[in-house]
């Protein structure tokens, strides 16, 4: 048989967006990912785009708990043990970030909070879990029972770590970095929505469109970007209904319930993807608090309710 | 819902808090950014022989029926593929199928009845069966009889069978444009057994706007038909038999790929291929039939020990909007004069959500008989036989397949993976052509019976 069809997931695919515009596109950490390169030749924009794709899977096959040979699962392998683990320079930097943003937000932003999953199931059915359930969950979760002494981490049993919640943005930085060491054109990373540009095209900013949560593929409002990065947390089709409240997926780590009143989505403009993804999750955790903690916070965002 | 576009604009005492949080916050994004710069780097490389993808599941569960009470297949199919970092590829194929029913034995229908051994070993209403081997030595075997009424169709009632084929493939990046690939194949049935593998390049030009293939492939098969291998244009009633018996096949294959455009994607493949050995149906036969129209006997069918197949196949793919198709053409012909033509269509239309679809698809395929098939031996002609085969698959017919296909994509909202499911009923219809009237008594019998099968098809892909 041919030893080619039309590029699967795994593949690069490369194709023009209106007259000026190269698209490299491939799969990724669950997501659409595309390199956008206005003026560009198309043999140069693979080598860019296999250098970007590079850097996505290495880290989601560094970081992902999905994967039997990650540095995540071989901390999870260690749990329990008094002696912990020692871990590498970059899932240190990484483990530091955390436990700064757990700090930052009061315990909001928590990459232990993953084991609540085993109580929740976002299905869009009324099945809430039992109070004493996600009770029973709580003496698993914070970031403050780990013990971290860098490069030392020590898992107690039954936690997990869940680096989920950084790795997308993290990953477009990384991305964008090694980019931006060899090209000086213009050029914009995207990695399922969380995007970062480093200049204007010849033709003026990046026009980038914010999905509405509730219909995939049609653009609610269409922003314009001349640098720096975008990102937008919440997805409205992972939900609970029951006595006609609304139950969103938005954990609270502190209590195990979920947030009330979280805004449908919120996109947040930042220098970087990672300060970015942080703010629109953080705000996220505000509940109905979240216009007011982003205006406290000075950035620009936009928010869908 | 509600749009809220603000600026920025903090002020007062709690702003400056939560302006010092937010200078904490990129102070960190800075630490983590800029000191796993360099170890990030290196690690790109050492990383590159860790796994970058899922594996990939399709499986299905088809069930094909034919009209008339001839065969009925169950057949799970499973596929799986998976690509690693570093840009290999594997992909793996397993399937079984368990057939039964009837199926044409090649002799004629007669206004007498006629009466058969079924080939197909032991059963409680055996009679013993004697035949000769190739050692010379006599064997007995139990063989169920069957009759077949005046006028129908001779059909062998005991058909039965199962096969597991399994089959898995390589692809091997050699450069950024030069990719190989090699696999293998292995299909068991109970009197089959076939070994196969094969071997490739490509190569990409043109900014991977064209590429250029090639393979070749090499199979070996084992036959072990049920009571032994008949000798080729023999009595049937003579029960001449031997052991097992072997065919292998070489072949090669050229192919283009082309993009025309982002909308359009065309191929072309040349392949030629030769099979030599024992290449006859074992249990096919002949009626030899007298001018009246009785059957005076049957012989078993002799086919060439070689086949030589040379194809053409022109493959287009285009997508525009929410629609996309492919429409593809083949064109064979074969040593034994067999010329075939296909023409298949398919149109895959998405809902505005892209999240189903529906595929209608028609397939038009024509060929002409080989140069040996006669629908039955002439009594009065010579009792020296060259090649004849009765086999219906050939001689010339037309077939139409109708099909229509649904797919829904289901997305798990709580790991947010994307599977789809599918739903396919194909109906297909063969016809005969250039039916040669017979003589005497069996004007007026349907010597031609043409074929309709059902083909439901069940697939989840994950």
């Amino acid at each position: 048989m041919p030893a080619r069809t039309f590029a699967p997931d795994t593949a690069l695919n490369i194709e023009s967006r209106g007259a000026d515009l190269l698209a490299v596109c491939f799969g990724a950490m669950a997501s659409p990912c595309e390199l956008l390169l206005p003026a560009a030749e198309r043999a140069v924009a693979l080598d860019l785009g296999e250098l970007v794709a590079r850097e996505a899977r290495r880290i989601e096959a560094k970081f992902s708990r999905y994967r039997d040979d990650s540095v995540v699962t071989a901390i999870h392998r260690s749990r329990g043990s008094a002696a912990g683990i020692e871990v590498d320079e970059e899932t240190a930097s990484l483990l530091d970030f955390a436990r700064e943003c757990f700090e930052l937000s009061d315990g909001l932003f928590d990459i232990t909070s993953g084991v609540l999953r085993r109580a929740w199931r976002f299905d869009g059915s009324d099945r809430l879990p039992s109070p004493q359930t996600v009770q029973s969950l709580l003496p698993l979760v914070g970031f403050d029972k780990l013990s971290w002494n860098p490069p030392r981490l020590v898992l107690p049993e039954g936690m997990e770590l869940d680096l989920g919640g950084i790795g997308k943005e993290y990953a477009v930085d990384r991305a964008f970095a090694l980019l931006a060491a060899v090209r000086e054109a213009p050029f914009l990373v995207n990695f399922g929505g969380d995007l970062r540009a480093n200049r204007p095209t010849p033709r003026g900013p990046w026009q980038v469109g914010i999905e509405r949560p509730d219909a995939a593929g049609r653009a609610a409002l269409i922003l314009e970007l001349e640098q720096g990065a975008l990102t937008t947390s919440g997805d409205a089709r992972r939900f609970l209904l029951k006595d006609g409240i609304r139950y969103g997926h938005i954990l609270d780590p502190r209590t195990g319930w979920p947030v009330r009143d979280a805004p449908r989505s919120v996109t947040v403009a930042a220098a970087t993807c990672t300060e970015a993804g942080l703010l629109s999750t953080l705000a996220m955790l505000q509940g109905a608090g979240a216009e007011t903690y982003l205006e406290a916070q000075g950035v620009i965002h936009w928010l869908l309710r | 819902m509600q749009l809220k576009p603000r600026g920025t604009g903090a002020k007062g005492g709690a702003a400056a808090d939560a302006r010092l949080a937010r200078r904490r916050l990129i102070a960190a994004s800075c630490a983590l950014l800029g000191a796993t710069a360099a170890r990030a780097q290196e690690a790109t490389n050492a990383a590159s022989d860790s796994i970058s993808g899922e594996w990939n599941v399709d499986s299905a569960l088809a069930y094909y029926h034919e009209g008339a009470g001839r065969i009925k297949a169950i057949e799970p199919i499973v596929n799986f593929s998976k690509t690693f970092g570093d840009g290999r590829t594997f992909s793996g194929q397993v399937v079984f199928d368990s057939l039964s029913g009837s199926t044409p034995n090649g002799a004629l229908p007669s206004i007498q009845p006629q009466t058969f051994a079924s080939p197909s070993g032991a059963s409680l209403s055996a009679s013993p069966v004697t035949y000769t081997t190739s050692s010379g030595t006599l064997a007995t075997e139990s063989a169920r009889i069957y009759t077949v009424n005046p006028g129908q169709q001779p059909m062998d009632p005991n058909y039965h069978d199962q096969r597991l084929a399994v089959s898995a493939n390589w692809g091997l990046p050699l450069s950024r444009v030069l990719n190989a690939s090699y696999g293998g194949k292995l299909s068991y049935e109970r009197d089959f057994v076939s070994v196969s593998a094969n071997a490739g390049i490509a190569r990409d030009f043109f900014e991977k706007n064209t590429t250029l293939s090639f393979q070749i492939n090499n199979e070996f098969d084992k036959l072990n038909p049920i009571g032994g291998a008949p000798v080729p244009a023999s009595d049937y009633a003579l029960f001449q038999k031997t052991g097992g018996k072997t065919k292998d096949g070489v072949g090669m294959m050229f192919g283009l790929t082309q993009v025309m455009n982002r909308r359009w994607l065309t191929e072309v493949n040349f392949s030629l291929d030769r099979f030599h050995g024992y290449l006859n149906d074992p249990y096919k036969i002949l009626s030899i039939i007298s001018p009246s129209g009785g059957t005076t006997g049957y012989l078993y069918e002799k086919r060439p020990s070689s086949r030589t197949r040379k194809s053409v196949y022109w493959e287009n793919r285009a997508a525009w909007g929410r629609l996309s198709m492919d429409l593809s053409m083949r064109y064979m012909v074969d040593s034994w004069r067999v010329h075939s033509d296909t023409a298949a269509l398919s149109v895959r239309w998405w809902n505005p959500d892209r999240d189903r679809f529906l595929e209608p698809n028609v397939r038009w395929y024509r060929q002409s008989a080989a140069d040996f098939y006669t629908p039955w031996i002439d009594s009065t002609g010579s009792r020296y036989i060259s090649y004849a085969s009765a086999d219906a698959r050939l001689g010339a017919f037309h077939a139409f397949t109708y099909g229509l296909k649904y797919g829904a994509k289901i997305t798990d909202s709580q790991d947010d993976t994307t599977s789809e499911f599918s739903v396919r009923v194909d109906y297909y219809r063969q016809t005969p052509d250039h039916q040669l009237v017979g003589p005497g008594s069996l004007q007026g019998l349907d010597l031609y019976p043409g074929l309709q099968a059902i083909l439901v098809q069940i697939g989840y892909k994950f």
